[in-house]
């Protein structure tokens, strides 16, 4: 009884989701209404943050705004958060996403991502001097803070059996690191240096002690049945260009982001190109 | 007493006496009305807040501009305060209309209306508020194309939508209860007098019944502003989000507590008259038997 119920539901679920799925060309629809959306971050500075006007901000911003003005079109952005912007792409309410989203592959069977990807950070553990941590083997069984939705949770619990406590958002994390509920911090290893190299004095006893390590590269996605038509091509050769132009590096130091390996490679190769 | 001039020859009220007895028999000592006067709510809130910012600079002795930081994010919280607010209006708006149908459909006199009715009642109103939520946000479409013509349904609108099914609920149950509070003799009274069961309704029952539903009513109202930040998890750009929005932004675990304790004392501004009112009309309109 309740597994048909089940698949009843599912079925009405799927239904909804064909009737309003992107069908249409994706390229068509943003040049006939002079607008693309994107799916941007809005609490995860310095990507994408909100200023005190309202306005929203950051490095994933300026990128989409990019896009919009190799479109020639507006730029109208949703805020989206990881665990609603792949449906929003497959539901057609955004266009794009440029939202921090790691590209594994679970996700690449849901969404298209596009290549060469834009940024790659890896994963690393913010944590007080005193903890005396040095190596990943030390974090087992011990509460570890994390963000809720963060491609490296599933990582840091399954390989090295960390028990994680995850928040929404980032201030709540730093606030149960300060007050003791949680030995480390797991989070991108670029944010953290620039959180340390900050010289904010509260974080003055903490450090990033082990090896950064698991380099996941972010990618800006697309519909997967468009991956590889004209709108997927189109955004594969904006992302090349980003890398050729060096924009990608300009931006970082714009956002005081510690310069990520990957991006100072990709701009040699595509520069040589 | 002088006779009341009426007219209109069909038995309907007496307009409402200077003054009912307010019943203070069965709330004793023990009364939270008694206890948790005014100034006491208004007190106790006081002293919440400055304990909390006492601990605060305590804890955090170097961090200057608390203040500061909180001024600069107020403007756009509050607006995002004002938007709380619209939705509270429009969800308790659709869910009054809606929930007064389904109220008077509960009490038909059609056996299979009323137990439509009474089922939809009960469903909505034990279902988690949040559940419903998400309900409304995964299952209805972001657009609806009718004849061509493309109506966007906006996120926002999907959860108004989504908070006026339990108001709906609640609502239905009020009406109910307040139909059928009325004493049965005031039925009877209007059959005898060749009254429809239409005319009773909307002539002898339902004038009588308002004022015993709008404390409930009141209080509902309250209940739903509280919950309104519900919809941040769905994804709608409330204050709430805003609030992490501009935590985030900030970078300061300092400024958690009291950036959400700003948001929490507009809310409590807000809805603290609200429930000093209902309790003043509940007082106004207890009667003793």
């Amino acid at each position: 009884m309740l597994k048909s119920l089940l698949g009843v539901g599912l079925a009405a679920l799927a239904a909804t989701a064909l009737a309003t799925g992107a069908s249409a060309q994706t390229l068509d629809k943003i040049k006939q209404r002079g607008t693309i959306v994107v799916g941007i971050k809005n609490d995860y500075k310095p990507w994408g943050f909100l200023d005190p006007a309202g306005k929203i901000v950051g490095m994933e911003i300026d990128l989409a705004e990019d896009v919009a003005k190799r479109l020639n079109v507006k730029l109208d952005m949703v805020p989206v958060v990881a665990s609603n912007r792949m449906e929003f792409l497959q539901q057609g309410r955004i266009d794009l996403i440029i939202a921090t989203l790691g590209d594994t592959a679970p996700r690449r069977q849901v969404i298209g991502m596009v290549e060469p990807n834009y940024y790659a950070g890896g994963t690393n553990v913010l944590a007080p001097k005193s903890a005396n941590l040095k190596q990943w083997t030390q974090l087992k069984d011990r509460k570890v803070c994390a963000i809720q939705g963060a491609y490296y949770n599933r990582r840091v619990t399954q390989l090295y059996g960390a028990d994680l406590v995850a928040f929404t958002g980032i201030p709540e994390a730093l606030n149960a690191l300060q007050q003791g509920n949680c030995i480390a911090f797991v989070f991108d290893n670029t944010l953290i240096d620039s959180t340390l190299a900050g010289g904010d004095a509260k974080w003055a006893s903490y450090e990033m002690p082990l090896v950064t390590e698991d380099e996941q590269a972010w990618a800006i996605a697309v519909p997967l049945p468009e991956l590889n038509g004209a709108y997927g091509e189109f955004m594969k050769k904006v992302s090349i260009d980003w890398h050729k132009a060096g924009l990608i590096v300009s931006l970082e130091k714009k956002w005081g982001i510690k310069p990520s390996p990957y991006v100072q490679d990709m701009h040699q190769k595509h520069k040589a190109m | 007493m002088k006779p009341i001039a009426c007219h209109t020859d069909l038995p309907v009220l007496l307009p409402p006496g200077p003054a009912l007895t307010v019943a203070r028999g069965e709330s004793g000592f023990g009364d939270p009305r008694r206890i948790f006067t005014p100034a006491v709510a208004i007190g106790l809130f006081a002293a919440f807040v400055i304990s909390v910012l006492v601990n605060e600079a305590a804890a955090a002795p170097a961090a200057p501009g608390i203040l500061a930081a909180l001024w600069k994010w107020a403007p756009l919280i509050f607006q995002g305060f004002l938007f709380n607010l619209l939705v509270s209006v429009l969800s308790m708006a659709i869910g009054t209309v809606a929930g007064t149908a389904l109220g008077l459909a509960q009490i038909s006199l059609l056996p299979s209306v009323r137990g439509a009715s009474w089922l939809t009642t009960q469903f909505f109103r034990n279902a988690p508020w949040l559940v419903l939520l998400f309900y409304c946000m995964l299952l209805l479409p972001f657009e609806i194309k009718i004849a061509g013509l493309t109506i966007p349904l906006p996120a926002w609108f999907k959860s108004v939508i989504g908070l006026s099914l339990p108001v709906m609920a609640n609502v239905s149950e009020v009406v109910r209860g307040g139909v059928r509070s009325i004493p049965l003799a005031q039925w009877e009274s209007a059959e005898t007098l060749a009254f429809t069961r239409r005319q009773t309704l909307w002539m002898i029952i339902l004038p009588q019944c308002l004022k015993r539903m709008m404390p409930p009513w009141m209080n509902l109202y309250a209940i739903l502003t509280m919950a309104t930040p519900l919809i941040s998890i769905v994804g709608v750009q409330d204050s709430m989000t805003l609030t992490r929005a501009a935590l985030s932004a900030e970078g300061r675990s300092e400024l958690l507590v009291p950036m959400y304790l700003m948001l929490l004392g507009w809310f409590f501004l807000y809805c603290y008259p609200i429930a000093r009112c209902t309790v003043a009309l509940e007082r106004r309109f207890t009667v003793k038997n």
